[in-house]
């Protein structure tokens, strides 16, 4: 068989065969997808983004100021406090201050 | 660059009905860009992938398009480039033992197959998908070169446009082109 015959049997076999419907969905796509068309579809990428962008400003940012201290007790207070208990107050008052 | 200067540095562009220039380019060259990426690669996602991957490509480039060649051509070189990538892609993929079993992925959707025409669906559907299996089977058989050689002669290019496309010397491609026919005329004898 000669060779433009063997082609001519050979293109239609290898052709693809898709419905009208799949050729529109795919230059869709294309035309989509391609720079400078702006499409909304590709927008919505950007707001899980710029929600993460957010929240790692958010996290790194400087914090305001320590925060406030719980006072710390000492143990000598402690154990004043253990001496009022155990002797009476006025006892320990100097009499000239009665 | 706006999209009218590149248009302006392409005047062999065909125009769509909508007067869209990018869009007639697809509409002309789509089925032969998705037809090769399908017979080279046997997996219909991954042949939508490159024809898109192809006409963004085009895109972006299209002012860097000299003309020393078709448009055709240079449209397919592109879409042969990256169904190459793909198998490295796929190499790669397998060394690193990431590949996976893609029987499912390889054939085409069902609904891809069925002409529209409601009256004839489940027959011509059967047969579609059977030749269609035939087909890529035979295709599939061939190495990688002749594969290629096979599936752009199958489109009606010239030996010199397929040497142009593959950047193969066109020796090389009758010695590869020899051997798919012989290879193909024993798998498909019924069809052909």
């Amino acid at each position: 068989m000669k060779d433009e015959e063997i082609v001519k049997k050979l293109a239609p076999l290898l052709a693809v065969r898709r419905p009208e419907e799949f050729w529109r969905r795919q230059k869709k796509n294309i035309i989509g997808a391609a720079p400078g068309h702006s499409t909304v579809s590709g927008t919505w990428l950007l707001v899980p983004a710029a929600a993460a962008a957010a929240l790692v400003i958010f996290l790194a940012r400087e914090p305001r100021g320590p925060a406030p201290e719980a006072r710390a007790v000492s143990p000598a207070f402690l154990e004043h406090l253990d001496l009022l208990s155990d002797m009476d107050v006025l006892e320990a008052v100097p009499e000239k201050e009665l | 660059m706006t999209r009218t200067g590149k248009e302006e540095t392409s005047p062999s562009l065909p125009a769509g009905p909508g007067g869209d220039r990018f869009a007639g380019l697809i509409e002309e060259h789509q089925r032969r860009v998705y037809a090769l990426a399908l017979r080279l690669t046997g997996n219909a996602a991954a042949a939508d992938d490159i024809t898109q991957e192809t006409f963004i490509a085009v895109w972006k480039h299209l002012e860097s398009f000299r003309g020393d060649s078709s448009l055709k051509t240079w449209l397919l070189r592109i879409a042969a480039n990256k169904v190459r990538s793909y198998w490295r892609w796929k190499k790669l993929r397998s060394w690193a033992g990431l590949g996976r079993e893609e029987a499912e992925e390889d054939a085409p959707a069902l609904e891809d197959l069925i002409p529209d025409r409601p009256g004839s669906r489940p027959e011509a559907a059967a047969l579609a998908a059977d030749m269609e299996r035939r087909v890529q089977a035979a295709i599939s058989l061939l190495p990688p070169r002749q594969r290629e050689v096979a599936v752009l002669r199958a489109q009606e290019l010239s030996i010199a446009e397929i040497a142009v496309t593959l950047g193969m010397a066109e020796g090389t491609v009758k010695a590869n082109w020899f051997e798919a026919r012989k290879k193909l005329t024993g798998l498909l004898g019924e069809y052909l």
